[in-house]
């Protein structure tokens, strides 16, 4: 095993709520700014699913002190990237600058945690619901497979649960969002006591802290949020969900979802180990004989299990089966099935998952903006920066024991969600 | 309660002064070692970069460097696919191995005190690599399957169709670096063999190293690589570029129920070595390869007809293209498509704005220390420097290069490279629904399945 990094930081709290992490990093004269905010799509209300997202983008469309295209271009200018995402569990923004342009990035996220509302308007609005409309075309609606994520969580959790649309919403939802619906939105969730802001790089920790109070000290708190709709759901499906989708897909791909205990236990931890034993590498128990020995399945890109990691109620890890060309994928997912069965785990194949889990966590968090990410998250949600360094010695900790337990608890025939792609051609000649 | 904010903006404080990491070169064993010190990164690379890419296939061979690229990690002389694996993320290394238009690039992410044995392996890929004919069977069905995918998608079916329509047949620019499903489905085991007895040896090859190498015996390291390995070649011929000219015209693949379609419009384009590199590509950054660019404030801001638009150039060892591109929705891909094109126009009669010119180049001087952040950048970027033979202070020249850019360097390019008149536009949607968008140009509607 490589020495473990620890990366120093320090959590400090601003009258008004701010929580603010920084950690030096000195090695090159960059700088990465994070903020998390506290509001997901799980936060959203019925009839305007995608709204968290939608709301993202009029992040970008200026605020009191900041033109409609100059959030962008500042940063840009400076020789600097920025974007923001929306998930499930949280909305995030982020900058990565030369290290001297760092109060820009300070400035413009205070002017709009502060002041977006001087500069929402309905053209803003319209505007980048069509860009989003055309998000959701371009990355789903006209992509092969493309309703695989959505059909994950309408499949996955009961109706009216919060994580049961996606981030992106639905097309009737978009068009229904008006302005008024955005400024609610900002006032009710957008505040510096429901966020977290990270620097991690060339700053001087007491010099970054002085910044952060000039540019964000003036920012009223909001006292108090609501709480998130209820996400509590058992913790197995009950049963075997099926569907099967004819699509103008090239060969058929077969999905298969389990319900699993959320992000920040450790069983979830136990999860990530079992993936990686199953799915995760070249040297995994599914591509050596999917790939391999029995050629069913295309070669995975990544993991072919992939836990997502909510924080409400239960996660989900999904298997992602795309079959070779001709194989019956009721096939392909017999033996899936059989081999998912995981039973005794020898220590040689828990040493190669922690060898694995060890490079991509340090990969994860070689870089100063993937490492301001993981104190926003770790902070956000859960209140503990200290993660950073000390969820790879927790992920390093699972034994072969635990990782039997929870595939024992998990992979059941009653608790799984099984999504079959296949072509249209072959489904109606079916 | 209103907020309190801070009205002006911030100046920036003086920046920290920043190079491109210091590297040497040195020959060990009869082969070429950069190595290059990056203190303080657990994760280091090893990577062996050769001159031998797509560009040096056989005629009619078209994808087998890719597909020795992904044969070189199912089995060597001295292990199955199964056991090269586990050699690997036993300790930690995840394995790379692809080929683009001008580069064969193979090797390892790895702990940094793993190197040398990670380096072990690379070698015995590289050197001893099975090639057994049911893997390279299954190596080539496995691409297939990938190719099926790729042109089930609008944006690699757009991309082919427009190398198609751009470069005449016998150019090796008319098919994509990975080679079609025509070329790929032809290659045996024997032509896999082939490329790698032909085009892979220690002559056109360069071993770089990046990260922390305290504890690591470059030497060592470099003699593992290249001790004993023998195998004479040559470097490939130049390409043959030529195109298939003419003006303007439009080229539509159908893909039926498309909910937008997908736009790529351009021409050919000078290659890496063009005295008027630097000019043309920051010129090409303030067309469409910013947030804030010409095309993304038209197409996305202004009109929302797309999720983003973009432009630029991709140079190569012996040619290139220009493409400005945008997946539109559907209703509204004749107005994109004119809105594009006259954007594409009006930067090649006007030329830049000096604010224009001045946020390109101050963006793209201003990355660098950001774009080389960790080993796996730098070393991708060492890697340019070896393909394209650069000098090693090339990145710090380039920089320079790019802040004495002026205003009339660069619209000099928009009238030589912006060709507007000549422009291939292809358009892969819903031919039903979009034909008639074009009525007043040349038109060629082609089905999905060509």
């Amino acid at each position: 095993m490589p020495t473990l990094p620890h990366y120093p930081f320090s959590l400090h709290t601003l009258d008004n709520g701010l929580r603010v992490v920084v950690s030096e990093e000195h090695l090159a004269p960059v700088v990465a700014v994070n903020i998390w905010y506290d509001v997901g799509s799980r936060h959203e209300t019925p009839g305007r699913t995608g709204f968290a997202h939608l709301f993202e983008h009029l992040m970008f469309q200026g605020s009191r002190n900041v033109g409609r295209t100059d959030h962008f271009g500042m940063i840009s200018e400076a020789g600097g990237t920025l974007n923001g995402t929306t998930w499930c569990d949280r909305t995030n923004y982020y900058e990565t600058v030369p290290s001297n342009h760092l109060e820009t990035a300070l400035w413009l996220e205070a002017d709009r945690m502060g002041g977006l509302l001087d500069a929402l308007d309905q053209d803003n609005l319209d505007n980048q619901r069509d860009v989003v409309k055309n998000e959701k075309r371009q990355t789903r609606d006209n992509q092969p497979y493309g309703r695989w994520l959505e059909l994950f969580h309408e499949l996955g959790y009961p109706a009216g649960h919060p994580y049961q649309h996606s981030t992106i919403g639905s097309m009737e939802d978009l068009d229904a969002a008006s302005l008024e619906d955005a400024r609610n939105f900002y006032s009710t969730w957008y505040a510096p006591d429901n966020a977290v802001l990270s620097i991690v790089g060339d700053v001087e920790t007491d010099a970054a802290l002085a910044a952060v109070r000039k540019y964000f000290e003036g920012i009223p708190a909001k006292g108090s949020f609501p709480d998130p709709p209820p996400s509590t759901v058992p913790s197995h499906i009950g049963e075997e969900i099926r569907q099967v989708v004819p699509d103008r897909v090239p060969v058929p791909r077969v999905f298969v979802g389990y319900r699993i205990p959320p992000f920040g236990t450790t069983e979830f931890d136990a999860v990530e180990v079992l993936a990686t034993i199953l799915g995760g590498g070249r040297g995994s128990r599914l591509y050596k004989s999917l790939v391999l020995d029995h050629p069913l399945l295309q070669p995975p890109d990544g993991n072919v299990l992939s836990p997502w990691p909510f924080v409400g109620g239960a996660a989900l890890l999904i298997a992602d089966l795309p079959a070779r060309e001709g194989v019956d994928p009721a096939e392909l997912e017999a033996a899936y099935h059989e081999l998912a069965q995981v039973g005794e785990v020898p220590e040689a194949e828990m040493e190669r998952a922690r060898a694995l889990i060890t490079s991509e966590w340090l990969h994860h968090l070689a870089t100063v903006d993937g490492r301001a990410d993981m104190f926003s998250q770790f902070t956000t949600l859960f209140d503990e920066p200290a993660l950073v360094n000390d969820m790879l010695p927790r992920l390093l900790a699972v034994t072969a024991k635990d990782v039997q337990d929870i595939a024992t608890q998990v992979i059941r025939p009653d608790n799984r969600v099984v999504l079959v792609f296949e072509p249209e051609s072959q489904a109606a000649a079916a | 309660m209103s907020a309190e904010l801070i009205e002006s903006r911030p100046a920036p404080s003086a920046p920290r002064p920043w190079s491109f990491p210091s590297f040497e070169r040195r020959d060990i064993a009869g082969g070429r070692v950069i190595a290059c010190h990056l203190p303080g990164k657990p994760l280091a690379v090893v990577s062996l970069v050769l001159t031998s890419g797509a560009t040096s296939e056989p005629a009619g061979k078209e994808g087998v460097a890719l597909l020795l690229a992904r044969a070189l990690s199912e089995g060597t002389s001295s292990r199955d696919a199964y056991g090269f694996a586990v050699a690997g993320e036993g300790l930690g290394a995840s394995w790379r191995a692809d080929a683009d238009w001008d580069s064969f690039r193979c090797g390892f992410e790895v702990p940094a005190h793993q190197l040398l044995a990670a380096t072990e392996l690379l070698a015995e890929a590289i050197r001893e690599p099975a090639l057994d004919d049911p893997t390279l069977d299954r190596v080539r069905d496995e691409r297939l399957d990938e190719l099926a995918l790729d042109l089930s998608q609008p944006g690699p079916r757009a991309s082919m169709a427009f190398a198609g329509a751009v470069f005449t047949a016998d150019s090796r620019y008319s098919r994509l670096d990975g080679g079609d499903v025509q070329t790929v489905a032809g290659l045996t085991p024997d032509d896999i063999r082939a490329f790698h007895h032909d085009r892979i040896g220690p002559a056109v090859a360069t071993l770089v190293l990046v990260g922390d190498l305290d504890g690591t015996d470059v030497d060592a390291v470099g003699r593992v690589m290249f001790d004993g390995w023998h195998n004479d070649v040559s470097p490939a011929a130049p390409v043959n570029v030529a195109t298939n000219g003419g003006p303007r015209r439009v080229v539509l693949v159908d893909r039926p129920g498309s909910v937008q379609s997908m736009v790529y419009a351009g021409h050919d384009a000078p290659n890496r070595k063009t005295p008027d590199f630097v000019p043309m590509t920051t010129m090409s950054l303030a067309l469409g390869g910013m947030f804030n660019s010409r095309l993304n404030l038209k197409l996305r801001e202004e009109k929302g007809y797309t999720y983003g638009a973009f432009g630029g150039f991709d140079c190569r060892r012996d040619g290139g293209i220009f493409v400005a591109r945008a997946a539109v929705q559907t209703a509204v891909t004749g107005a994109a498509v004119t809105e594009l094109m006259n954007e594409l126009e009006a930067l090649h009669e006007g030329g830049l704005t000096a604010e224009e010119l001045d946020r390109a180049r101050s963006y793209r001087a201003g990355i660098f220390p950001i774009n080389f952040a960790g080993p796996g950048a730098v070393a991708s970027g060492l890697g340019d420097v070896v393909v394209h033979g650069h000098p090693d202070d090339h990145f710090d020249r380039l920089r320079a290069e790019i802040q004495a850019t002026t205003l009339d360097q660069v619209n000099e390019t928009t009238v030589t490279r912006l060709r507007p008149d000549e422009a291939v536009i292809v358009v892969v949607g819903d031919a039903a629904a979009v034909r008639d968008d074009f009525t007043g140009l040349p038109l060629e509607v082609v089905s999905d399945e060509d």
